[in-house]
C-alpha cells in the first residue's frame, strides 16, 4: 500500500518536522524514535545500610512507646518505688543535659542563645506546676471508665509515632501535636496509678521520654552517628528485656516488629526501586521555576 | 414506501452515474468508507478538536466519503442536524458529567450507537480524543460489533501524577485492540506510544491544518508601534504566569511596545493586576473572549505572536499565526518545534528571561527590517498544512484498516489480558464479555434486518452529493435528458 521509499543518490533522512513532505509513509518509525526518553533522571538512589540507618529513628520512638508502657506497668502493680523512678529519671536527665552540650562543643547553644540560667528556669516552673497539679490529674478521669482510659491511651500513642517528626518532609508531620498526643496519653494512664506522687513522676517521666530524649538522640544523630547506633541497639535491647519481664509472647512480636522495621522494610524498599521507571521527555509538561510574584508586590 | 423510494433514487443515481463515469471522481478510487466520526467534543462547543473534526470530516466528503458525526446533547441541541455539504451529526440525549464530557457505565450508550451504526452502514469507527468518555464507549462497541476502528489522539499528557496512571491505563485498555492511531506531532505519537504501550507501527503521525484562506496578512490594520499579540485560553497550561512577567519587563524596555492579548480565563485577573501595578492601561489591551472568527482581525494587528504555553501537541495558535504574516516567538514545549521552520518562529525555553531574550530577538528584527513581509510568510505557511492533505493522509489510514481483519471475541480478550495487565485485563475482559452478551440480547431484540437504513445524504450514493454533482456538471445532465 505505502510506497517504498525513493532513494536518489544518498539515502534522505527521515527528520522529525511536520512542515516537510518526507519520502515516509505516515507511520513510519525511524531509529530517532523515543530517542529523547529519560528514565529515572530524579530518581534518588538507596544504598542498603543507610536505609537501615536511617530507620532506627523509627526504632527509637516504638522503643519509647513501649518503655513508657513498662515503667507505668510496674508502677501501676506497685513493683517501682516511684522515688526510685523520680531519682532516677532526674538522674537521667542530667547526664543527658551535660551530654547535650558536649556532643557538639556548646556550638548549639550559642546559636540558640539559652542560657542555662533559662534552662533551669524552666524545670522548675514545669516540676513545680505538674507536682502542684497532681492531684487533679490524678481524680481528672474517675468517672470515666478504665477501659475508655486505655483505649484513649492507645489511640494518643498511636497518633504520637504516627505525627512523630521521623526526619522525612511530609505532611501529616506535626511534632507539637505529637508531644501533646503523648502528653495526653500519659495524663489518661497515670489517672489509674494509686496516688497522685504516681501521677506527678509519671507525666515527669513522659517529658523526659517523649520530649527530652528523641533532642538527646536527634543531635547524637546528627554528631556521632557511631554512638547513636549504638545507643539505638541498647535502648531496643533495654525496652525487649523490659518487655520479656511482663509477657514473653508480647517480647517477641515486639522484637520482630524491630526487625521487621530495620531490616525488611529497607530490604523491600531497596527491592521495589528496581521497577521504578520515571519517564521523562519533550511531552511532559513545563515547570515554572522562577519566583514571578515579584512582578506583583 | 419510502424505503422502495429511497431505494429507487438510489438506483437512478448510480445508473447516472455510470453513464457519467468518463469524468467522474468517483470511479478513480477503487473504495469509499462509511466513516462515523465520535467524540464529545464538537459544534457547537468550541475548539482544536471541533474544528478538526469538521474539517476532517468536509474534506472527506470531498474525496466521496460517506461521514457522520456522532457526539452527545449541546444543551437544547438535540437529535439529527444536517451541516455543510450534508454532513450528517448526531446529537445523542447522553447526560454531560463534566467539561462537556459524557458520563459512561459503558454498556448504557450500546443501544444508540448500535441503532446508528447499522441504519447508516458504517464501516470505521473514528474516535476523536483521549478525554471523551463517548469516544473511548464507542471504540469499544465498535470492536463488539466487529467494525474497524481508527483513534486519533489531540493532546499530550505526562505519567507522574494519580490522574495519568489511571488516564493512562484506561488508554491502555481503549487502543490494545484499536486497528489504527493517528497522532497530531511526532512527539504526540511517542507520549501515546508511551502511554497506551502501543506498537508504534500502528501509529501515524498527521498533522493538524490550518485553512489559509481564513487567516491572510492585511497590511492596513497592522498598527504603527510594534505590537505583540497572544491569542489563548487564560489558563495555567497556557503559561499565562510567564506573560505576567514578560509585560513589565518588556514594556519597560521598549516604550513604544503594545500587547494585544486575547482569550478569557481564570488567570485574567493575574494580568489585569499587572496592568494596574505598572499602569499600563494604554499599552496592555485585554479583549477577552474572542469568537473564533475574530481571531484573523486581531492577528493582523500585530507584528509578533507570543506562545506561552507550557504544553502542546501540535498549537493551530501559532500555524495561523504566521499564515497571517507574524513573527512568532514561542515556548519548546511538546510538538511545537516539529511545527515552524526555525526561519518563522524562535524557540525558547519556559522561562521569563528566555521569552524575553527572544522577544528582543524579534523586536530587532523587526525594527531593522530583516524579517520578511507578511505576504511572504503566507506563501510559504499555506503550503505547509492544508485540511485536504489531511484528509488524504487520513484516507490512506483507512484504506489500511479497512483490509486488517477485526479482531474475533476470543483474540480480543486475550489481547486485552496479555496487553493491560493481570488485574486491569481480566476486568475489561470480563466486561468485554459482557457487553457481547449484551449485543446478543439487542439482536435477539431488535434484529439488524428490521432496522430502516438511511438515505445517505453523503457518499457515493448520497443525496447531496447527487445534487452537488449535477449541479457541477449541468451541460451533462442537459446531455443526459436529451438522450432520454
Amino acid at each position: 500500500m505505502y510506497a517504498q521509499p525513493v532513494t536518489n543518490t544518498k539515502e534522505v533522512k527521515w527528520q522529525k518536522v511536520l512542515y516537510e513532505r518526507q519520502p515516509f509513509p505516515d507511520n513510519y518509525v525511524d531509529r530517532r524514535f523515543l530517542e529523547e526518553l529519560r528514565k529515572n533522571i530524579h530518581a534518588r538512589k538507596y544504598q542498603y545500610w543507610a536505609v537501615v540507618f536511617e530507620s532506627s529513628v523509627v526504632i527509637q520512638q516504638l522503643c519509647s512507646v513501649c518503655v513508657f508502657v513498662v515503667i507505668w506497668w510496674y508502677m501501676d502493680e506497685g513493683l517501682l518505688a516511684p522515688h526510685w523512678l523520680l531519682g532516677t529519671g532526674l538522674a537521667s536527665s542530667l547526664i543527658g543535659y551535660v551530654l547535650f552540650d558536649l556532643i557538639d562543643g556548646g556550638e548549639g547553644r550559642k546559636k540558640s542563645g539559652q542560657t542555662r540560667w533559662a534552662d533551669l528556669k524552666s524545670a522548675l516552673v514545669f516540676i513545680t506546676f505538674t507536682y502542684g497539679f497532681s492531684p487533679v490529674l490524678k481524680t481528672l478521669t474517675e468517672s470515666v471508665s478504665t477501659d475508655t482510659i486505655y483505649a484513649m491511651s492507645v489511640f494518643m500513642l498511636l497518633g504520637h509515632l504516627i505525627f512523630f517528626d521521623y526526619g522525612a518532609n511530609a505532611a501529616i508531620v506535626s511534632s507539637t501535636l505529637s508531644l501533646n498526643m503523648a502528653i495526653f496519653a500519659s495524663v489518661c494512664l497515670a489517672s489509674r496509678l494509686p496516688r497522685s506522687l504516681h501521677a506527678f513522676i509519671m507525666v515527669t517521666f513522659a517529658i523526659q521520654i517523649f520530649a527530652l530524649w528523641p533532642m538527646l538522640q536527634k543531635k547524637l544523630k546528627a554528631c556521632t552517628p557511631r554512638s547513636y547506633v549504638g545507643v539505638t541497639l541498647l535502648f531496643a535491647f533495654s525496652a525487649v528485656g523490659g518487655l520479656l519481664s511482663i509477657s514473653a509472647v508480647g517480647a517477641v512480636l515486639f522484637a520482630l516488629l524491630l526487625m521487621s522495621i530495620s531490616c525488611l522494610c529497607p530490604f523491600y524498599l531497596i527491592r521495589l526501586q528496581l521497577f521504578k521507571e520515571n519517564i521523562h521527555g519533550p511531552w511532559d509538561e513545563a515547570e515554572i521555576k522562577e519566583d514571578l510574584s515579584r512582578f506583583l508586590s | 414506501m419510502a424505503c422502495r423510494g429511497g431505494a429507487g433514487n438510489g438506483h437512478r443515481a448510480s445508473a447516472t452515474l455510470s453513464r457519467v463515469s468518463p469524468g467522474s471522481l468517483y470511479t478513480c478510487r477503487t473504495r469509499t468508507h462509511n466513516i462515523c466520526m465520535v467524540s464529545d467534543f464538537f459544534y457547537p462547543n468550541m475548539g482544536g478538536v471541533e474544528s478538526h473534526i469538521y474539517q476532517l470530516s468536509q474534506c472527506l466528503i470531498e474525496r466521496g466519503h460517506k461521514v457522520i458525526i456522532v457526539t452527545h446533547a449541546y444543551g437544547n441541541r438535540k437529535g439529527i442536524r444536517y451541516l455543510t455539504s450534508g454532513l450528517k451529526v448526531y446529537y445523542l440525549p447522553l447526560k454531560v458529567m463534566y467539561n462537556q464530557s459524557t458520563a459512561t457505565t459503558l454498556f448504557h450508550s450500546l443501544p444508540l450507537l448500535r441503532y446508528i451504526f447499522v441504519r447508516e452502514r458504517v464501516t470505521i469507527i473514528h474516535s476523536h480524543s483521549s478525554f471523551s468518555a463517548m469516544a473511548h464507549d464507542a471504540l469499544f462497541h465498535a470492536k463488539t460489533m466487529g467494525l474497524q476502528t481508527v483513534f486519533t489522539d489531540h493532546s499530550l499528557f505526562g505519567f507522574a501524577d494519580v490522574s495519568s496512571v489511571l488516564t493512562n491505563k484506561l488508554l491502555t485498555v481503549s487502543l490494545c485492540d484499536t486497528n489504527h492511531i493517528i497522532c497530531v506531532s511526532y512527539t504526540s505519537k511517542e507520549n501515546t506510544v508511551l502511554r497506551a504501550a502501543l506498537n508504534p507501527e500502528i501509529v501515524s503521525v498527521i498533522p493538524n491544518a490550518v485553512d489559509p484562506t481564513d487567516f491572510t496578512p492585511d497590511p492596513f490594520r497592522r498598527h504603527d508601534s510594534i505590537t505583540i499579540v497572544v491569542v489563548s485560553r487564560l489558563v495555567y497550561r497556557k503559561g499565562i504566569d510567564l506573560l505576567s512577567g514578560i509585560i513589565p519587563e518588556l514594556c519597560q524596555k521598549y516604550p513604544d511596545l503594545n500587547f494585544i492579548i486575547g482569550g478569557e480565563g481564570p488567570k485574567r485577573i493575574i494580568l489585569e493586576e499587572v496592568r494596574e501595578r505598572y499602569q499600563l492601561h494604554d499599552r496592555v489591551r485585554l479583549l477577552g473572549a474572542l469568537e473564533h472568527k475574530d481571531v484573523r482581525n486581531v492577528l493582523v494587528q500585530g507584528h509578533i505572536f507570543l506562545n506561552t504555553s507550557l504544553t502542546e501537541a501540535f498549537c493551530m495558535a501559532i500555524v495561523e499565526a504566521a499564515s497571517c504574516g507574524l513573527q512568532v516567538v514561542s515556548t519548546r514545549v511538546g510538538g511545537i518545534p516539529e511545527v515552524l521552520p526555525e526561519n518563522l518562529i524562535i524557540l525558547c525555553e519556559p522561562s521569563v528571561k528566555s521569552l524575553c531574550e527572544g522577544l528582543e530577538k524579534a523586536i530587532f528584527q523587526l525594527k531593522s527590517g530583516t524579517l520578511p513581509a507578511p505576504e511572504n510568510i503566507h506563501n510559504i505557511v499555506k503550503t505547509f498544512y492544508t485540511w485536504r492533505n489531511v484528509a488524504e493522509r487520513t484516507e490512506k489510514v483507512y484504506d489500511r484498516v479497512s483490509v486488517e481483519a477485526v479482531l474475533p471475541m476470543d483474540k480480543r480478550l486475550d489481547r486485552l489480558i496479555s496487553h493491560c495487565g493481570p488485574v486491569t485485563g481480566y476486568i475489561f475482559a470480563l466486561l468485554a464479555v459482557f457487553n457481547f452478551l449484551f449485543l446478543i440480547f439487542l439482536r435477539w431484540m431488535t434484529p439488524d434486518s428490521i432496522i430502516d437504513v438511511a438515505i445517505d445524504a453523503t457518499g457515493p450514493r448520497g443525496a447531496w452529493t447527487n445534487n452537488y454533482s449535477h449541479s457541477k456538471r449541468g451541460g451533462e445532465n442537459n446531455e443526459i435528458s436529451e438522450t432520454r
